[in-house]
Formats: C-alpha cells, structure tokens, sequence
C-alpha cells in the first residue's frame, strides 16, 4: 500500500518541478492566453477524477454547475481531465497558474490538493466530496445520510413485500452514511422491515452489483438501492433484465440514472455536487469566496429528495414532506454511523403527520 | 436454508463460471503449447470493450461477439510475437498486455462517446433460460472439446509435445512455432469471449476495468486443475461457487461477518491450493524455446 502512493508522489513531485520550472517563461511570454483571459474574465478551472467527464455521476454535475455558473456571472468555465493518478497534481498546477479558482472534483484529488494547495496560496481551490484544511481551499461535504433518510421513507411505505435491499459498494464512511441513513428512513416508518445489505468490494464491478441485486430480489427485495458507483450500474442491469416493471425497483444515489433501466427508478437520493460548484463559481464572481469546510444538508440544498419522473404515490410524498420538515427543523438527527443508527431503531420516533404539498412549496422535489 | 440452495443459485454459479472458464480453457491452450499468459485479464478487457464497440456499430449483438474475439486475437498476436519470434520475457510481455488491455477501452471510449467510465448501453446476446445466456452453455460445452483436442487428435498431441520438450519436438519435424502461435491465439479468442460475456452477455455495457481479475482468476483455475481441461473446469466451478455462494449469503442475511464471507472465495481458494497444488506438474517446456540460443 505505502510503495505505490509514495512513488506516484515522487513522480508527481518531479512533473511539478518541472512545470514550476516553465511557469515564469510561460509567464514573461508577451501573448499567453493566461494574461489575455486574467483581463477578460475569471477562469475557473474543473480538474477531473480519474473517471472523468460521462461518468453521469460526480464530474458530469460539476460541469454541469460550472457551465450554468459560466453563463450566469460572465466567468470561464474549463475542464482538464485527469487520465491517471499521476495527472492530478500537475493538472491542478495547470489550473491555478492559468486561472483564478481550481475545482478539484473527488476525494481521489485530496492528497494532490494537499500538496498543490500551499504552493499557491493566492489562488482558490474547491475540493469537492472531502477536506484539505488550508486556507486557500474550500471544501465541501454532504450530509448524505439526510436525503437517503428521505429516499428510505418513500421506501419503506412503496415496498409490498417490505424487503429492501442495499448493494455497496465497500464501506467506507460516506457509504455507511448512505446506507444508515437509508435504513432508518425505511424503519422510521416501517419498524418490521427486512433489510438484505451487501457488498461487493468494489466500485468498479458491474457484473458483481447484478449479481448481488439479482440475489436480493430473488430473496423477496421489491427495491434496490445501490450506493456503489459503477458496481451500482449492475443493479439498473438486473432490475431491467428481471423486466418486473412496476413490482421491481431501484433507487438512484447522487443522480437519476433511469436512462439505464427506464421506468425502474423509483425516486433519487440527489448530491447536489453541481449546486456546490455553481455556488463556489457565484462566491468567486462576487468576491466572497473563502477557505474553509462547507458541510451541506437538506438546509443548504445540497442533497435532497428527488422524484423526476413522479412515480412516488402523493400520499408517501406527503411525509417525505413531514420528515423534511423535521430534519430542516432539527427535531430529527439522522443517524449516520452504525452506533447511532442502533440507538436510533431502538427509540424509533413516532410516524410523523403527513404534510400537503401546498404547505410546503419549498419542499416540491425536483426543485 | 430450505430456500437457499435453489436454482437461482445454480444459474449464479453457472454465471459466474462462464467468463472464468473461457478464459481459463484459452490459458490453458497457450501454457500447454509452452507460453505463460497472464496477460488474460487484459485480452478479456480488450474483448469486451471491442464486443460492446461492435454492437453499438453493427447493431447485432453477434457481429459484436466477433469484434470481441477479433480484437482479442490480435492482442493475444502480439503476445505470440513478442513471446514466440523475439522470446521477449513472458511475464513482461503479458504484463505490457494487461496494461494495453486495460488502457485502450479507456482512451477509444474517450474518443467515441467523449467519456471514460462507462460505454453506452447496447443489444446484448440472447438467453436461453431466464439469466441464463447463450455463451453459458457454449462455454461448459467447450471443456470436453478442448480435451479431444488435446488428447485424442494428432495437432492436440502435437502441442503436447511443443509444450514437453520443444527441441524434441522440433527435432522430429513438429513446426513448434506453429502450433505455439495457433495456441496463443486461440486463448485470445476464447478469453475475449470470456470477457464479452461479461459486457454483451450478462451485462449490456462496458465498464473501466470491468473484469477486476477474472482473468488471474482464470489463470489460478488452470493452475489449480493441472493443466488439464477437466481439472480446470472443476476448480472454476469451486471459485465461481465460492463467489455465488457469497453473494446468496449475503443477501439472504444468513448472519456470517460479510467480510467474512467476501473472503470465503480466496480463502477457499488457499485451502484448496496447499492441499493439492504440491501434486500439480506445469508443462515441462513452459517458457522454453525449441532451440538453445
């Protein structure tokens, strides 16, 4: 484990120095694009993970927030995609000599921005999904556990056999949230629910994620959530192949992803990574960006439950509502480690009253 | 466990088996022939990435099969090359082979759809039993073809003999280079097909590094039977069994550590190897040339 990070840090370091060599010539060059842009308009520059642009997940939303960004406050608005580990420091070297904000998408980009950040302390970064503590980044987190809580709600009244499945892909702590988070949505309103939890040790292997949703389904699950990244693609594979449309189902994680399995998605657990980038790019424009860690909730926007194609019955729309509402309020905690989630089932709160989508238009999903 | 052993668990086993022993039966081809492959891995990558191209462009499912196996070959023909005309090492070469096969799906998905994760979803091969697709049968009908092959056909001895003692071989008139080069290329295909099982047969889409080591698996499998097509058939039935075995616990809660039971298929795999691996003999020839340098 120590060998291959301490020899991509050494490779990397050798890349920055050289890059760092080059930087004052590309700096006194009379026509660089740098010096015409920095006149122009902010640039703000994405460095990609390693999945880059397409993945419909994480880097696709953070175009899609820079991009919206662009149009509506004049910025520029680049993207430098990363082809390997060893592309992320010299990537985002790239972007803070040629731009004034770097959005690092992916906890994969933590340990480069770690390094990159302090060597250039008057440009900004924005680390997304994880924290670099300097004072020239901004980093942002989510509190996924909030919008899978609601997801689990809408879960646990649709479900007629009321076994849910949930395949992970390794358990590691922004999983764990997903999946406490999800369980004791399901239990708050459903305490005799089944749950079939597994995990395939990896985020990469479709072929496992169908296979573990296969067997859950088979075990009696009417809904799937999958929380395993490119594993989870499986998941859509299975619930289409089955074809029980209407009987078997799907919950996506940070993002819809019905074009995979269309009409088995029930409703989404959405990470709003794209808001996050959008706001880092308006605070920029404005002059109000800081350092620092942003933890993103319901609150703020930054998850939320989301039904884009309104396949959830109104009536359980109506507590998500009232679980919302509670959790905006603060008079529920959602657990988000395995401790507070067994002190949780233990004390289940009382089913909460259902709240009409007229008084709350704030709560409309989708928004 | 009244409902835990049932046919769905059967049809997972069978699943799970079918890319492993593709790709199992193609290294076995090479290693009796005299060639090490470990570059398995990267011709079903290659295979599969190819095998969901082809569909998506030809818009049938087995005219993508056949891009899969095609392109396959050609990576198993620079294998041959490297490792047979220019004896370039053979772990070396496989391992070059592993990292073209994992890095040139990446850079043509980059190309043709402007993304890196994942390929757009496709026709995929048809089934002939509910989750059970048509390469399943055709990969368990394959174990006793290659055993004629090898047993009882004259070209099956043939390699034998290039895979023993090359120089004998070469010596009484046997074109060792031949046969060496039909072998290796024939594992490119079968692995290739091992992995557009995985991309167009179980699955509809290509996905970064989609086999996550079936192809060692495959390897170990061969190893682990002896070199032998029914040996290997046996140890990749006991891995696939392991890994479905797992995932029905898992499922249906049976109240094992699941990290445990994701262990259970390379533990499994331990136990069997230093109970049995001390009687298993690698072709004598293996990584030999027919004439001393």
């Amino acid at each position: 484990m120590t060998i291959v990070p301490a020899g991509q840090l050494r490779l990397s370091r050798r890349r920055f120095s050289a890059l760092a060599a080059l930087a004052p010539l590309a700096a006194a060059m009379p026509v660089g694009g740098r010096i015409a842009m920095a006149q122009d308009s902010l640039v703000c520059t994405m460095v990609t993970d390693t999945v880059g642009l397409g993945d419909q997940n994480f880097n696709d939303l953070a175009n899609n927030g820079g991009t919206d960004a662009a149009r509506d406050f004049g910025i520029t608005w680049r993207v430098v995609e990363s082809q390997d580990a060893s592309a992320y420091v010299p990537n985002l070297v790239a972007g803070a000599e040629q731009g004034d904000l770097t959005v690092a998408v992916g906890a994969l980009l933590t340990d480069a921005l770690a390094e990159v950040a302090p060597q250039f302390p008057d440009d900004w970064f924005l680390l997304i999904d994880s924290v670099v503590d300097q004072p020239n980044v901004q980093s942002v987190t989510f509190r996924e556990q909030e919008s899978a809580f609601l997801v689990g709600v809408a879960a646990g009244m649709f479900t007629k056999t009321g076994t849910i499945g949930i395949v992970g892909g390794m358990r590691i702590p922004p999983v764990i949230r997903y999946e406490v988070g999800f369980k004791a949505g399901v239990l708050a309103v459903r305490p005799d629910a089944n749950f079939s939890i597994a995990y395939a040790d990896s985020f990469t292997d479709p072929a496992k994620g169908k296979e573990l949703a296969v067997a859950q389904f088979n075990q009696g699950a009417d809904i799937v959530l999958p929380i395993a990244g490119l594993t989870g693609v499986g998941c859509y594979e299975a619930v289409k192949e089955r074809n029980r449309l209407g009987e078997e189902w799907v919950i996506g994680a940070d993002v819809t992803q019905d074009h995979l399995a269309p009409g088995f998605e029930l409703c989404v657990a959405r990470k709003g990574v794209d808001v996050a980038v959008y706001e880092g790019c308006r605070q920029l424009a404005e002059g109000t960006f800081e350092g620092g860690i942003h933890d993103l909730g319901l609150k703020e926007s930054g998850v939320d439950f989301q039904d884009p194609n309104d396949r959830v019955p109104e009536e359980i729309k109506g507590y998500v509502r009232a679980y919302k509402q509670m959790i905006l309020d603060g008079a529920l905690v959602v657990p988000t480690t395995d401790e507070e989630f067994e002190t949780f089932s233990q004390n289940l709160p009382p089913l909460a009253t259902p709240i009409a989508a007229e008084a709350t238009p704030a709560a409309t999903p989708g928004a | 466990m009244g409902d835990f052993f049932t046919v769905e668990l059967l049809t997972a086993v069978l699943r799970t088996a079918t890319p492993l022993l593709f790709a199992a039966l193609g290294g076995l081809l090479s290693e009796r022939s005299g060639v090490m492959n470990i570059a398995l891995e990267g011709f079903m990558l290659l295979g599969a990435f190819t095998a969901v191209a082809g569909t998506y462009y030809l818009h049938d499912p087995f005219l993508g099969l056949l891009c899969g196996a095609l392109a396959a070959a050609a990576g198993a023909a620079i294998h041959a090359v490297w490792c047979i005309s220019l004896r370039a090492d053979q772990i070396v070469a496989g391992i070059a082979l592993n990292l073209l096969g994992a890095g040139i799906p990446i850079f043509l998905m980059q190309r043709l759809w402007e993304q890196a994760g994942r390929t757009p979803s496709v026709e995929k091969l048809p089934m002939i039993a509910s989750g059970v697709s048509i390469l399943v049968p055709v990969a368990f009908l394959l174990v006793p073809v290659v055993w004629y092959l090898l047993e009882r056909t004259k070209p099956g001895l043939r390699i034998q003999a290039a895979g023993e003692h090359p120089q004998a071989a070469e010596s009484v008139g046997i074109r060792v280079s031949g046969y060496r080069y039909a072998c290796v290329i024939a594992s490119g295909v079968l692995a290739g097909i091992g992995g557009a099982f995985l991309s167009i047969g179980d699955l509809s889409l290509f996905t970064r590094d989609m086999t996550q080591g079936r192809g060692f698996i495959a390897l170990a499998a061969v190893i682990f039977g002896n070199w032998n097509p029914l040996g290997t058939l046996a140890a990749t039935l006991l891995f696939a069994g392991a890994q479905a075995f797992q995932v029905q616990a898992q499922a249906a809660g049976v109240g094992i550590s699941a990290d445990l039971l994701l262990a259970l298929p390379y533990l499994l795999t331990l136990i069997a190897i230093t109970g049995l691996v001390r009687h298993s003999r690698p072709p004598a020839g293996l990584g030999r040339h027919p004439t001393v340098d």
